[in-house]
């Protein structure tokens, strides 16, 4: 099936409805270009790193506006595209419309929820079975999680990745070696990547719930001498402030959903790394997106009163 | 209604920051600045504050200007009272009265008093109202705690060191009796002190194929254990704060025997003021949720509150604790009932009737479903009256 991503692009930033074969061609197609990455992408800068989305589709827009736009600027997106949100769907299509039609200047790392089993859980099977009654676009889509990458590597030196380090892994070729090609195990180094969580911990901690790690600062140092790296580059945990840099600089986490959850008041965050590697954030706004007749379409936090018992 | 597109291109570009390239470390200066939010983007927030304070005026007022032309310096909110056409019958006899000028427009006219649909940061929205001079009800609405604030609870305020991921740390709702000097308010802060300082011995529900999968013993780095120095679900048996102001008076006291009067509080008398906020939410790394929620609703001749904690391990359990607080306004009475609801997840489950067509698993999130299914472990009554 022939496939005007320019047309596929125009639908989606309106938020309209995009037919079930093109998104089954779009994923296709998407699989056949990422299948061809490394597990640990080479990007050059300048370039922009961007945080979680979680389907919210208003504010990745305003991110490309606010920070150049995919035409003229290179981005890394660090995962969780979806769940959450309520245009996960949508959210993910366009960036890999964009990734198909601008192959080098978009990079896509997997987050922990772009997964079967967390996205029934946490909103975007349930989005897809109301927007086209069967869960076939989850599908396709799942489909195309197994193939993105696990990490990104900035000019030899800023390491990109959706949640941190992991014990198993001391260089980047370890990395290297995982069978990323399947649904995120519950245990082991591909694990760890999409999960882990630095924290002022002296050494590899488990995490009070019984399963995850958390890694500090010694690790971090670890790994940045090993590896011959200076940044690592992460997000997978709300930040008010959009960024925040931990262990001397040798960590950040970079949060781009404002307003998470509709309702959490924060702002967003991007990083973009000159040649020099000077890292400039921007932080940016929730917008209150509206239809043609300038309804709010996103539902406020009006509370809906009713008779509690 | 009608909001401008917003000129908040330019607005945001000043956001952008910049910042050597090898920072910094957190006492700097120069970095402790950059955590603050910039003036331009507080005057956008208090206009989009000051459109929702105005989108809350009854829809028989008069249109409100077209905000496009508005200054981009803030105002304040014009004032509401004198653009409303007063349709209150003055006969009737006020038995409230609104408190914060930012309520909807309410001369004692019994009309609904509901707090600002999207209060951003960094604005509160804390809307009042007073019944018969006695009963004062306030409640607050504000954004997540920053990391400034999260440090200084960890801190100063509570004894262990991983706080929930969302902490609305300025909500609260807040009964006063203000002739009696006593009250009773619902925040954050006072529910997680109530978190215990030890391991509740709950796990996720692939922890022990996790911990099992034998690289923990084969790893190069050594591994801490688990730190077992708090309750990870934030579990708290929190029933609110109560204070008498004046340092002595009644208080609540233990009666198991009462009842919730169901069939006053089942009544659709008209209701006055209503607010619905969360104090603090976790989802537990995505193996379920924890969170404490607060509901206000007031009616004429009395109140209902409902604070509920509500957790779900994935696989593993949910638990709800209820405190209803209900206040007969005449009769200076008040009730405050909790209750601990707990079962195995796949119990609760199970309960779920296939005629029902909804996704079994989605009814787990909704914990008035589960509520409904979900057995009774624990029940106490306490009532004061003035
Ligand atoms: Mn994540």
């Amino acid at each position: 099936m022939s496939l005007d991503i320019d047309a596929v692009i125009d639908l989606l930033k309106q938020g309209k409805h995009v037919k079930e074969e093109t998104v089954y061609t779009l994923c296709l197609r998407s699989q056949e270009l990422l299948m061809s990455e490394a597990n640990v992408t080479h990007v050059d800068t300048p370039v922009t790193i961007c945080g979680d989305i979680h389907g919210q589709l208003h504010d990745l827009l305003t991110l490309f506006e606010k920070s150049g736009g995919v035409e003229k600027t290179r981005y890394v997106f660090l995962g969780d595209f979806v769940d959450r949100g309520f245009y996960s769907l949508e959210s993910f299509l366009l960036l890999l419309c964009y990734k198909l039609r601008y192959p080098d200047r978009i990079t896509l790392i997997r987050g922990n929820h772009e997964t079967r089993q967390i996205t029934k859980v946490y909103g975007f099977y349930d989005e897809i079975m109301r927007k086209y009654g069967n869960c076939n676009v989850w599908r396709y889509c799942c489909e195309v999680f197994d193939y993105l990458s696990l990490g990104a590597i900035i000019n030899n030196s800023i390491f990109c990745v959706h949640g941190g380090l992991s014990p198993e892994i001391n260089t980047l070729d370890e990395i290297r070696a995982i069978d990323r090609k399947q649904e995120v195990p519950h245990e082991g180094a591909m694990c760890d990547l999409l999960w882990s969580d630095p924290e002022e911990v002296d050494t590899w901690s488990l995490s009070p719930r019984g399963a995850g790690f958390l890694f500090g600062k010694s690790e971090v140092d670890k790994f940045l001498s090993t590896n011959n790296v200076e940044l690592i580059a992460r997000a997978h945990q709300l930040v008010m402030e959009g960024y925040k840099e931990m262990f001397d600089g040798g960590l950040v986490t970079v949060w781009s959903a404002p307003n998470y959850c509709y309702r959490c008041g924060n702002v967003a965050a991007v990083l973009r790394i000159e040649d020099d590697l000077q890292r400039n954030y921007t932080i940016f706004e929730a917008v209150q997106p509206q239809d043609g007749g300038g309804n709010a379409i996103i539902p406020t936090k009006k509370p809906q009163m009713d008779y509690f018992l | 209604m009608s909001q401008p597109s917003s000129n908040n291109s330019s607005l945001n570009d000043s956001a952008n920051q910049k910042l050597s390239k090898k920072p910094i470390s957190i006492n700097n200066t120069n970095v402790t600045r950059l955590h603050g939010i910039n003036t331009i983007e507080i005057n956008a927030a208090r206009q989009m504050h000051s459109r929702t304070i105005s989108a809350r005026i009854p829809t028989t007022t008069t249109t409100r200007p077209n905000n496009q032309t508005s200054p981009p310096t803030f105002q304040p909110p014009r004032s509401i009272t004198t653009t409303t056409t007063t349709t209150t019958k003055t006969s009737i006899r006020s038995t409230h009265k609104c408190n914060n000028p930012n309520n909807p427009h309410c001369p004692n006219c019994e009309s609904i008093i509901i707090p600002a649909p999207v209060a951003r940061m960094p604005i509160l929205d804390t809307p009042s109202i007073t019944i018969h001079d006695t009963w004062r009800i306030t409640s607050q609405k504000g954004t997540i705690l920053n990391s400034q604030q999260i440090d200084d609870w960890v801190q100063n305020k509570l004894k262990f060191n991983t706080l929930p991921e969302m902490i609305f740390g300025e909500n609260y709702v807040k009964l006063e009796n203000l002739k009696n000097g006593w009250e009773l308010q619902f925040n954050a802060l006072d529910s997680l002190k109530g978190v215990a300082l030890n391991d509740s011995g709950i796990r996720v529900a692939y922890s022990e194929k996790w911990k099992k999968s034998k690289r923990i013993d084969h790893q190069r780095d050594q591994v801490d254990q688990e730190s077992k120095d708090f309750d990870w679900t934030y579990t708290t048996a929190y029933r609110g704060t109560e204070t008498k102001t004046t340092g002595e008076g009644r208080g609540l006291e233990r009666d198991d025997e009462l009842q919730l009067p169901m069939d006053k509080l089942s009544r659709m008398d008209k209701i006055l003021y209503f607010d619905d906020m969360v104090l603090f939410e976790d989802e537990l790394a995505d193996n379920g949720i924890s969170i404490l929620n607060v509901k206000i609703r007031v009616m004429k001749e009395r109140l209902l509150l409902l604070s509920r904690f509500y957790l779900r391990v994935d696989d593993v359990l949910c638990r709800i604790y209820d405190t209803r607080v209900y206040v007969e306004f005449k009769e200076n009475k008040v009730m405050r009932e909790f209750k601990q609801f707990e079962d195995d997840y796949n119990n609760i489950l199970n309960k779920y009737k296939p005629i029902n067509s909804r996704d079994p698993k989605s009814l787990l999130r909704d914990s008035n479903w589960v509520a409904e299914n979900i057995p009774l472990v624990h029940r106490e009554c306490e009532s004061v009256q003035f």
